[in-house]
């Protein structure tokens, strides 16, 4: 079977993101396998539970969190990428000194080593 | 990179059908060295791709040509100088570095580079070796 891998490179604010949400959700209710999104460089963004986007504005966090639970859809993110936004975690907690943990967990902490994990599984990776 | 002709266009995809694509990932570089991350994170995914063992091969178009030009010094605007790092491909074994001829030639850049083994391709070379690969990533 086809499998399908998925970067995600803008961030939660960014319409592209909402691209890059609408073709993972088209390609998931045709029953195509979504191994993964890969989340990197701003895309980690995402993955701060603290970003607060206005109410009459699209919620990405929202739709990926449906996605997740809905599909049992893999979220990784990029931990490099993510500690320099300001998105701390349990696992790194003491390394950086942070005050307290702001990742979603849906997400899974991942490096870019999981990128080629999902590249060579995949048919085909998109970059959005 | 410039429009082709359909003529070229299938030119390009009856030889990329005929060699198999075997290589992993192409990297595109297109954005300049030091006004953002984009080409350090590029290098990152390239040094992870390789030291997996997996064929990385690096692409150079647009103004990502300007991350190849010799004589520059991030240090001097206090930027970590990401492109002496690039001295280190041969020891990863990434050995397929391509840079776009149109994108120097528009820019007015010689083929002075800082590394060693880059190939300066047409449009349509470009082209040719991009569609060799299984999976591409464009920064």
């Amino acid at each position: 079977m086809k499998k399908l891998a998925v970067v995600v490179t803008t961030p939660p604010y960014s319409n592209l993101t909402i691209t890059a949400i609408e073709y993972v959700e088209a390609a998931l209710s045709q029953g195509i396998d979504v191994i993964g999104v890969f989340f990197y460089q701003d895309g980690a963004i995402q993955a701060n539970e603290n970003v607060s986007i206005a109410s009459d504005e699209y919620q990405a966090i929202e739709h990926w969190t449906k996605l997740h639970h809905e599909y049992q859809l893999p979220l990784h993110i990029c931990i490099t990428a993510a500690e320099k936004r300001g998105i701390t975690c349990e696992e790194v907690l003491d390394d950086n000194d942070a005050k307290s943990e702001n990742l979603n967990d849906i997400f899974t902490v991942s490096g870019l080593g999981e990128l080629v994990e999902l590249s060579s599984s995949a048919t085909r990776l998109v970059q959005f | 990179m410039a429009a082709f002709t359909e003529q070229e266009t299938s030119e390009v995809a009856k030889t990329a059908e005929i060699l198999n694509t075997t290589k992993t990932l192409a990297l595109i570089n297109s954005k300049a060295p030091f006004a953002n991350t984009h080409g350090k994170d590029s290098l990152d995914v390239a040094l992870i791709f390789a030291s997996f063992e997996q064929v990385v091969s690096l692409f150079f178009q647009g103004d990502g040509v300007y991350q190849l030009i010799d004589q520059q010094d991030g240090s001097l605007i206090s930027v970590k100088d990401y492109l002496k790092t690039f001295s280190a491909f041969e020891f990863y074994d990434i050995e397929d570095i391509y840079v776009c001829q149109q994108s120097l030639v528009e820019r007015k850049l010689s083929n002075s580079f800082h590394i060693e083994n880059v190939q300066v391709l047409t449009a349509k070379d470009f082209a040719l070796q991009l569609s060799q690969h299984k999976h591409v990533l464009r920064f």
